[in-house]
């Protein structure tokens, strides 16, 4: 059953707190992620996974933390390759495409929080 | 293409990591089948109720005419629509019978001595569980956890 990988992400829950009262969106902020992802469910042709994704601003300005679920559908090697890092300071592609997907709702609340927007390019290990 | 009615036949094998995602998969199959009968049957009962008494020739087209390898009806598409609707209700049955006896004797697979950590091979047929295999060589995959730290870059 040859096919290209389909992936569905639901949000679950939503929390954005604003955490200084001095912050504004007009200022550069990097945000560093924290990230859990575990298996929901799997049959043989789908892996669903269970995420958290918690990003704080530096300097603290607002912290946003996501939750819910990816569905991967395709192959066994599809799944796979899509759940597996390429390097130790790479993330395995799922988290890029969860990250694509729930971002649009983080910069929406940044901007009703009035805080720096985080960025929506790739993500690189923190050191 | 639409597809008007009918329904997905899958004809391979698929894996399956616990005896009851097997179990599962079957009963959605069925349930999938009967929909798709009810559906497609209810079109060819109400066509019978609408012309009572007049029996089976009202799905039965005299417009068939044979065209190289194929019966083409050109003249008769409401009929010959109806008919082909009718065989295919007609080949549903065994399907959704096979399919249901399969799940209501699965129990006596599940009273299998069972090697822990097996998978299952599944073959279908045509859309039917023909056979099933005890793979005790390959074991269901280690359940996927990930924690990691990263930074939103430029």
């Amino acid at each position: 059953m040859g096919r290209v990988l389909e992936v569905t992400v639901l949000t679950e829950g939503v929390d954005a707190t604003r955490l200084n009262d001095k912050a504004t969106d007009n200022v550069n902020s990097n945000y560093s992620l924290n990230v859990s992802l575990s298996e929901r469910d799997r049959s043989s042709d789908a892996l669903v996974l269970s995420f958290t994704l918690e990003l704080t601003s530096h300097p603290q300005a607002a912290r946003f933390k996501v939750s819910g679920s990816a569905t991967l559908k395709g192959t066994k090697d599809e799944i796979k390759e899509a759940i597996s890092a390429p390097d130790d300071n790479k993330p395995p592609p799922i988290l890029l495409m969860v990250y694509e997907r729930i971002y649009s709702t983080i910069y929406v609340l940044s901007g009703a929080l009035k805080v720096p927007h985080p960025l929506p390019n790739l993500l690189k290990k923190s050191s | 293409m639409v597809q008007e009615t009918g329904t997905d036949l899958y004809s391979g094998v698929l894996r399956f990591y616990t005896l009851n995602d097997v179990r599962k998969y079957l009963k959605e199959l069925l349930e999938r089948y009967q929909r798709d009968y009810d559906r497609s049957s209810n079109v060819i009962g109400s066509l019978l109720r609408t012309e009572g008494g007049k029996g089976m020739e009202v799905i039965m087209s005299k417009g068939w005419a044979k065209v190289g390898s194929m019966f083409v009806n050109a003249s008769d598409p409401d009929k010959g629509g109806m008919e082909v609707t009718f065989q295919l209700v007609t080949e549903m049955k065994p399907r959704i019978s096979k399919t249901e006896e399969i799940l209501k004797t699965f129990d006596q697979v599940e009273q299998l001595p069972i090697e822990a950590n097996s998978t299952y091979l599944l073959y279908l047929h045509g859309g039917i569980p023909e056979r099933l295999v005890i793979d005790s060589t390959e074991p269901p995959p280690e359940s996927f956890s990930f924690k990691g730290d990263y930074t939103t870059v430029q």
